[in-house]
């Protein structure tokens, strides 16, 4: 099962994303606190801490979205501006809005106006896109009458159009079941393996961590802890940036100090 | 000036109607061809954008911007749009750049234009008598020059939405989703309220202060009903802006009517509307 064993795409050594001293303030008030932290080329990396903690305030210094003291270095494939594929949280929107998975498709794409028509190798890569994200039998639908979990697929289908060096998620699973959110980040490690993209997101979810992330960033204003998931999530770790003990991970039961998951997932008969 | 008789000639020919005999009307309906799918275009993405109130505060600069022309003795057929140009874009500077929300910022706008019209009109008694016109609007008194204006603007504004129409559709949707597909946000935002501004202002003089949301809005509201998808809304909301202009105009003129021009428009576009309500609502009974 190729969720199960996440095996790093990078070289060591080589960084995607160099995060240094990066410092945000609103009001007065520290959210982070210069956070140095590198995201390894090839990898998926988690950033993982608690509410308030900062995690979606860094995502947004990396997208440019917010304004910050410190500096982001995005290494792309030497060509150009590396390419950021973003896929937001929850994509906040107007339902009532009459636009076909199709033409969302499209309309970052395309030059020609909508009103005539889409173009038909647009219209077939869509449907590419789509297949990759196992979502085929969206293309014609409403993008109002999609549910979360659909809409995640189409966003991921949109940012993977753009052929990002870099795939950013903000809480892929939110709002998706247990199954789904399985399914979408063994979706992601898959595509991950195939594109060659470097995929960073936040997430709550610590066994959604350890079975899929390569890297973790453990932040809580400052970077509490960084590295391969099985070393650095540990009792200590996460009883500092969660300030209490975390039953998910028992570092210690398993030789070489690494960790297992005690989620339901992962307490399988071994022969299944 | 380039002579537009033949174009007047043409809307007779093409309108057989009595009343579109007379030069005003024929000039009338020239204005209101060009502006009716202007504004129904960009009534799309003043729904998108939820900037129906931002339209609403420029309309009721308009006032200010006539005042502003008298005290400094410029024509007002100009201090106006410029005026409400600066204030559009003064509204999106602010907001993009300041934590109050939008209908906030709008709303202090707002109430300084109408509060700055007022003292105008309460100092110069003689501005009082325009006052009606701008509330009602005047489409019949519409002059070759404003048509000519009206002309360049619609070449502009048509180009830019052709060129943009996609990528606003996007903005409108999410703009931070946009922003990571590289797309120029504020760029876009800047010049969409600038042509806004204008088109508000000149629709202004057609159906006046209280009418020039509707004109943009129910057009946009009823293509979003017909539309399965954002192209076709185009197209529908260009339908039902024109259909509503022509229609309004001609009933306006007839004896048995005798209504204020932007008015009837309004109505039948509304028409319109109620007729797109059911046709929804209808097709939902239908999926469900």
């Amino acid at each position: 099962m190729a969720a199960t064993d996440p095996h790093p795409l990078s070289q060591p050594g080589e960084a995607a994303i160099r995060f240094e001293a990066v410092t945000v303030e609103r009001g007065g008030i520290s959210i982070l606190d210069a956070v140095t932290a590198t995201v390894p080329k090839g990898s998926s990396t988690a950033i993982i801490g608690p509410n308030g903690a900062g995690k979606t305030t860094l995502l947004l210094a990396l997208l440019d979205e917010i304004s910050y003291q410190g500096s982001i270095h995005i290494i792309g494939n030497g060509t150009g501006f590396p390419v950021i594929g973003y896929v937001p949280q929850r994509l906040t929107f107007d339902r009532g809005m009459p636009l076909t998975v199709n033409e969302f498709l499209a309309m970052g794409f395309q030059k020609k106006p909508l009103w005539f028509g889409i173009r038909r190798d647009l219209q077939r890569q869509s449907l590419e896109y789509l297949a990759m994200v196992k979502a085929e039998h969206l293309a014609g639908r409403r993008i109002g009458a999609l549910s979360g979990g659909e809409i995640q697929r189409v966003l991921l289908a949109l940012a993977l159009r753009q052929e990002p060096d870099l795939l950013v998620l903000d809480e892929p699973s939110a709002g998706v079941d247990f199954q789904g959110e399985h399914l979408f980040c063994e979706l992601l490690d898959d595509l991950r393996r195939l594109k060659g993209f470097t995929q960073l997101m936040v997430c709550h979810d610590l066994p959604t961590v350890t079975h899929h992330a390569t890297h973790v960033i453990c932040l809580n204003r400052k970077v509490a802890a960084e590295g391969p998931p099985r070393q650095t999530l540990t009792n200590e770790t996460l009883t500092s940036i969660f300030g209490m003990h975390m039953g998910l991970v028992n570092s210690r039961s398993m030789p070489n100090d690494s960790a297992v998951c005690t989620a339901p997932c992962c307490q399988r008969p071994p022969h299944a | 000036m380039p002579d537009l008789s033949p174009l007047y000639a043409l809307i007779a020919h093409l309108l057989p109607f009595e009343c579109m005999q007379a030069r005003f009307m024929q000039q009338a309906m020239a204005g209101m061809l060009l502006l009716a799918p202007m504004s129904a275009a960009m009534g799309i993405m003043v729904v998108n954008f939820r900037m129906s109130f931002f339209a609403d505060a420029i309309s009721h600069s308009a006032f200010a911007g006539v005042a502003l022309g008298l005290i400094f003795s410029i024509d007002p057929n100009w201090t106006m749009p410029v005026f409400g140009l600066v204030v559009g874009l003064g509204i999106m500077l602010m907001q993009r750049h300041s934590s109050l929300s939008s209908d906030t910022v709008i709303g202090v706008f707002f109430s300084a234009m109408v509060a700055f019209g007022l003292a105008m009109v309460s100092r110069e008694r003689s501005l009082a008598r325009d006052l009606q016109k701008f509330l009602y609007g005047d489409i019949l008194t519409i002059s070759d020059g404003q048509i000519l204006c009206l002309v360049a603007l619609f070449l502009v504004l048509m180009s830019f939405l052709a060129a943009s129409y996609n990528h606003l559709l996007y903005i409108g949707l999410n703009s931070s989703l946009a922003k990571a597909h590289r797309i120029r946000v504020a760029a876009h935002q800047y010049i969409f309220a600038g042509l806004l501004s204008l088109i508000v202002m000149l629709s202004v003089q057609a159906v006046g202060v209280l009418l020039v949301t509707a004109l943009l809005v129910v057009p946009a509201a009823a293509a979003r009903n017909f539309a399965r998808c954002a192209g076709s809304m185009f197209w529908w909301a260009l339908l039902v802006g024109i259909s509503s202009a022509i229609t309004g105009l001609l009933v306006s003129a007839q004896d048995w009517a005798r209504t204020a021009t932007g008015a009837t428009i309004i109505l039948v576009a509304c028409g319109w509307f109620l007729v797109s309500l059911a046709v929804s609502t209808f097709r939902k009974e239908r999926t469900a």
